[in-house]
């Protein structure tokens, strides 16, 4: 009986995801509204309002930037939920502890091997995302993937210690810190929340840092996580 | 059919024969390695739908850091569902 019931849910749902799929349009297609109407305008102004050659990044920094605002407060956040989580859990010094991960020796030397070459991507992918595809935040999870793969090889303790303190608080705000700091500049300079000053080099260095802020902190964050969660 | 649609009908397939093996399977391992091919399935089609930056983020975070997570916590929880 319950197979026949879940059976018929799962049949149903489809039938409602399906109908509002051939009601989309083709992907691309030139006269679907979404080209007709917003991309239009993205694609004439974008790049000068948005400030970056790139119009995906342009419209994540500009159009949506209180979106994006909301993202990194959103991963952040993340943190906080699990740091009070763990920090508040009961000390439960008899449990079993976790079987150690201990990665064969091939492991631990690729992972070393590698990581400065995913390091160095990270970087390049935060430096340019203003005018290619990616930006802050995709580096910042190459950065963070880089970080908990060190912490897996080398393990857990050598990758804590090496942010500390004082430091380690600020690097895991840095994000949504260096973000209100940009929308507070826009603000004073342009009128508008998350406006970016005129074309020059002061915009770009807004850029700039707003993009490593997100990846740094955004990686912090991220490796925050694993190293809360593996904390034995 | 056109090449770009023979590309979309594989990617879906082994997405779909993916999630039916992680729904089947009972040894947690396994269905969190399979999570890990899903996603960089999926990272495929996000390239070949011209979002490199959105396959870069599925292939950092669903590949690689949620998988991590899931596999600390199965070394924590046990390997074999009940």
């Amino acid at each position: 009986m319950r197979p026949a019931i879940a059976a018929l849910v799962v049949g149903l749902v489809a039938l409602v995801l399906l109908a509002g799929l051939i009601a989309l349009p083709e992907p691309g297609a030139p006269d679907s509204p979404a080209q007709r109407h917003v991309s239009a305008e993205y694609i004439d102004g974008g790049s000068q309002a948005g400030g970056a050659a790139n119009l995906v990044t342009a419209v994540l920094l500009n159009y949506r930037g209180l979106d994006t605002f909301g993202e990194v407060l959103v991963i952040f956040s993340a943190l906080v939920a699990v740091l009070v989580v763990l920090a508040s859990a009961p000390q439960t010094g008899s449990a079993q502890p976790a079987q150690r991960l201990a990665p064969s020796p091939v492991v631990a030397f690729i992972v070393r091997l590698m990581a400065p070459f995913m390091a160095a991507f990270a970087a390049f992918v935060m430096i340019s995302g203003a005018h290619l595809p990616g930006g802050g935040f995709q580096g910042g999870v190459v950065l963070g993937a880089m970080t908990i793969l060190l912490a897996v090889a080398m393990g857990r303790d050598r990758v804590a210690r090496m942010l500390r303190g004082g430091a380690r608080f600020w690097v895991r705000a840095a994000a949504p810190l260096v973000f209100a700091l940009v929308a507070l500049i826009g603000w004073a300079s342009t009128g508008w929340w998350f406006g970016l000053p005129g074309p020059g080099p002061f915009r770009d260095a807004l850029v700039l840092a707003l993009d490593i802020a997100i990846g740094v902190g955004g990686a912090a964050v991220l490796a925050g996580i694993f190293l809360a969660l593996s904390r034995e | 059919m056109a090449a770009t649609d023979l590309f979309d009908l594989a990617v879906l397939t082994l997405m779909i024969a993916c999630v039916i093996s992680i729904a089947r399977t009972r040894d947690l391992v396994k269905a969190a390695v399979l999570f890990s091919v899903y996603s960089l399935v999926l990272c495929l089609l996000w390239v070949h739908r011209s979002a490199p930056d959105v396959a870069m983020t599925e292939a950092a975070v669903g590949a690689g850091i949620t998988v991590a997570l899931f596999l600390y916590t199965i070394a924590h929880v046990g390997r074999h569902e009940k």
